[in-house]
């Protein structure tokens, strides 16, 4: 026995113990549904002078326990892999996101969309065909016309302002990368020095690993470790966090980004401009055809049909008017003269093949929608079992920490007891020995 | 997976996503019956969409080309009742002319109320040369004037084609042009009645002769151009009965890409609120326990 009191340090060193397992329970308790929240366990280590000094001889048995340390329940690999799969997630659900509201804009199929307003401007043209003398067919055709005419730029405009929408999203999303960039290096500082002190930084350390898991989602970036424990964070083969700095992001048009940036950067750049520029392919067929066959008929007065559509090349789509506002210009007469024909009308109504380039524009539009739909759903699935990976490693068992929770209140107690035990024997020796015959 | 340490978030989480999962496969359900549509954006079914795009654009095609064979046999319908009573006026001018040639003993007399009456015939039948459907007149070919001939006989129509488009480039020629059955100036039915009118009064015998085979000859050019309508008459027929036909069939196939199927559709909703039950009722016992409640 290391010494009278030696054992009642035990005792204490017992009390101690199982009071701060007590307070780490409690706190994982507490933190069960805390997001981003990492279980600790204590680790005991029991104490003994197991390296006595040299021509010394140890001959106690251990003294007692210590908090050998509090440890975060965590996995770098898995929380790499964890960020990695977020960020393709991201991506998808980004993209999935945008597209699924273009395609609700698009109409199709239906009665009400651009493909119907193509039918119906074909047959307002056999109708004056039937009729080429009735100022109602005429003015049927231009109306028809006008209401092709809009729901195309309609489309365009739902695409385009979509487009200024995923570029307010962009500059929210840079600042956003910004402002976790900065605090992930501010707290690159704090876990060091804290560390340093020998204070427990966890708390710290969650908010670190969340922040890391933030940028990934965001950008796609790529988060190593530091042999000092730092994180060092780059996106697209460029440092943003080193160390406690931290470097402004902004935009490279040559640089290929993941997550939330990339598909927004992708969108801006390819997916929809290049459906702004299927739809001005089908104006610019709608208007090549029209207008040439067009300008081969005869209007109402015997005069050659001027331009039916207006429409500005450099503009596209959004730029498509109906040219003629009276009808008696509408030239559905293949014969000059100011005769009754609906030859030239009859020819317009078969000509072009508009509706065929929108018939594949809207089905490869849809095709890419349902394409990044079955991604999402599969990168989903994938994310959410290495969720429950991370989860199973790093979440909250209630049962098990009511087992500890058992488990240090029964140890307290039993140290308690030892405690009494220590100070009856004391008392034995101190009070009651060598009293005989007092 | 195998799961070595579940937590209660995990099974809250779980849980919450599999509930999810099963509202929205419920709201598709839901929204394909309340659509009745199995086809809601493109990417519900791309080349379904682009099926659905074509049925609709053959379906509008064929709508267009009953209404324009509707349209065509309206015209022909016109024009064989007018060559119908062109026939009888022009067979009743003949008649004339022969009872003219037979009258010599009646006199002169007789033959000039004939020469009134085959001048009446012939303002009847500059009449029904200029026959009008929907203001345009039938054998006026594509002139925008009101008439096809002038009081005098003369052509005054544009000689081009009314066409109708019935079917997926076949077009019908809808009028007939008035020269081939009236002629024209010199040439005219009217100058034939003109020169018959004259030959009676005159009581030339050698011209009414003439006249009444010109006449016959006149009565073959009327029944055959009336032939060829019949025959365009029965081709837009049945370009009309197979457009319809054609729609029918082209509504069912439409319906088989986008419609939902009810009966389907019901039964697999059905079956989802039965799973969405089941998962909630699991959920509500996997989330409860704990051994909180177990120790005292």
């Amino acid at each position: 026995m290391a010494g009278t009191f030696g054992s009642i340090s035990t005792a204490l060193s017992g009390l101690r113990y199982n009071q701060v397992a007590l307070d780490v329970a409690g706190n994982n308790i507490s933190n069960a549904s805390t997001d981003g929240y990492v279980r600790r366990r204590v680790v005991g280590q029991s104490v003994s002078s197991a390296a006595p000094a040299l021509w010394s001889r140890y001959d106690g048995h251990g003294e007692g326990v210590a908090v050998g340390e509090v440890r975060r329940m965590v996995d770098p690999l898995l929380d790499a892999r964890v960020r990695r799969e977020h960020a393709t997630l991201t991506n998808l659900q980004t993209t999935q996101t945008v597209l699924g509201r273009v395609e609700e804009g698009i109409g199709e199929p239906g009665e009400n969309g651009v493909y119907a307003a193509m039918l119906q401007f074909r047959s307002a043209w056999q109708d004056l065909a039937n009729n080429p003398g009735s100022e109602a067919a005429r003015q049927q055709v231009l109306g028809r016309a006008e209401t092709l005419a809009q729901a195309l730029r309609v489309q365009v405009s739902n695409v385009s302002n979509e487009e200024a929408d995923q570029q307010v999203h962009l500059d929210s999303l840079v600042s956003e990368v910004n402002t976790a960039a900065a605090d992930l290096a501010s707290l690159n500082h704090s876990i060091l020095v804290t560390e340093q002190n020998g204070t427990d930084a966890g708390t710290l350390r969650d908010r670190r690993d969340q922040l890391a898991l933030r940028l990934s989602e965001l950008t796609g970036a790529t988060t190593t470790v530091r042999a000092d424990g730092q994180f060092d964070v780059s996106v697209a083969g460029s440092s943003l966090v080193n160390g406690n700095s931290a470097t402004t992001f902004a935009i490279d048009p040559a640089a290929t980004y993941g997550g939330a940036v990339g598909a927004v950067t992708t969108l801006l750049t390819t997916t929809l401009p290049a459906y702004r520029a299927g739809l001005d392919t089908v104006a610019t067929d709608l208007v090549n055809a029209v207008n040439g066959q067009h300008a081969l008929g005869f209007d109402a007065a015997g005069a050659p049909g001027g331009p039916f559509f207006s429409f500005d090349p450099a503009l596209g789509a959004k730029s498509l008017q109906v040219a003629i506002t009276d009808p008696a210009l509408v030239a559905a007469s293949s014969v000059t003269g100011g005769a009754r024909d609906g030859a030239n009308a009859d020819a317009l109504s078969v000509v072009g093949t508009f509706t065929e380039s929108y018939q594949r524009l809207v089905n490869g539009f849809g095709t890419q929608v349902a394409a990044v739909q079955r991604q999402t759903a599969n990168q989903a699935s994938l994310t959410g079992s290495l969720d429950d990976a991370w989860e199973q490693l790093a979440g909250v068992n209630l049962d098990e920490e009511t087992v500890n929770m058992v488990t240090a209140q029964r140890s307290y107690q039993a140290a308690a007891r030892l405690m009494t035990t220590l100070d009856e024997v004391l008392d034995t020796l101190i009070n009651r020995t060598g009293v005989v015959g007092r | 997976m195998s799961i070595g340490r579940v937590t209660q978030r995990m099974m809250t989480e779980g849980s919450l996503s599999n509930l999810q999962q099963g509202l929205s496969r419920m709201a598709r359900l839901q929204e394909q019956l309340s659509t009745g549509r199995v086809i809601n954006r493109p990417s519900d079914n791309p080349t379904g969409t682009t099926s659905a795009m074509r049925l609709r654009s053959s379906l509008s095609d064929q709508v267009q080309f009953s209404r324009n064979a509707q349209d065509g046999l309206g015209w022909l319908t016109r024009i064989d009742a007018s060559l119908d009573s062109v026939t009888s006026t022009v067979r009743r001018a003949r008649d004339l002319a022969l009872q003219g040639a037979n009258a010599s003993s009646s006199g002169q007399v007789a033959r000039d109320a004939i020469a009134v009456e085959i001048d009446g015939l012939r303002k009847e039948l500059i009449s029904q040369a200029n026959t009008k459907y929907l203001d345009s007149p039938v054998f006026g070919g594509v002139t925008a004037g009101a008439a096809a001939y002038d009081a005098g006989g003369n052509y005054i129509g544009i000689v081009g084609d009314v066409n109708r488009r019935v079917a997926d480039g076949v077009v019908v020629k809808v009028d007939v042009d008035g020269p081939t059955v009236f002629g024209d100036g010199a040439t005219s039915v009217f100058a034939e009645l003109d020169a018959l009118s004259t030959a009676l009064r005159a009581g030339n015998q050698a011209g009414i002769s003439a006249a009444v085979d010109v006449l016959n000859k006149r009565m073959d050019t009327v029944t055959a151009a009336r032939t060829a309508a019949g025959t365009r008459y029965q081709r837009l027929d049945q370009a009309d009965q197979a457009a319809t036909d054609t729609k029918m069939s082209l509504q069912n196939q439409l319906g088989n890409v986008e419609n939902a199927d009810l009966a389907e559709t019901t039964v697999s909703l059905k079956m989802q609120e039965v799973a969405y039950q089941a998962a909630l009722a699991s959920t509500s016992r996997v989330i409860q326990p704990s051994l909180l409640d177990f120790l005292r």
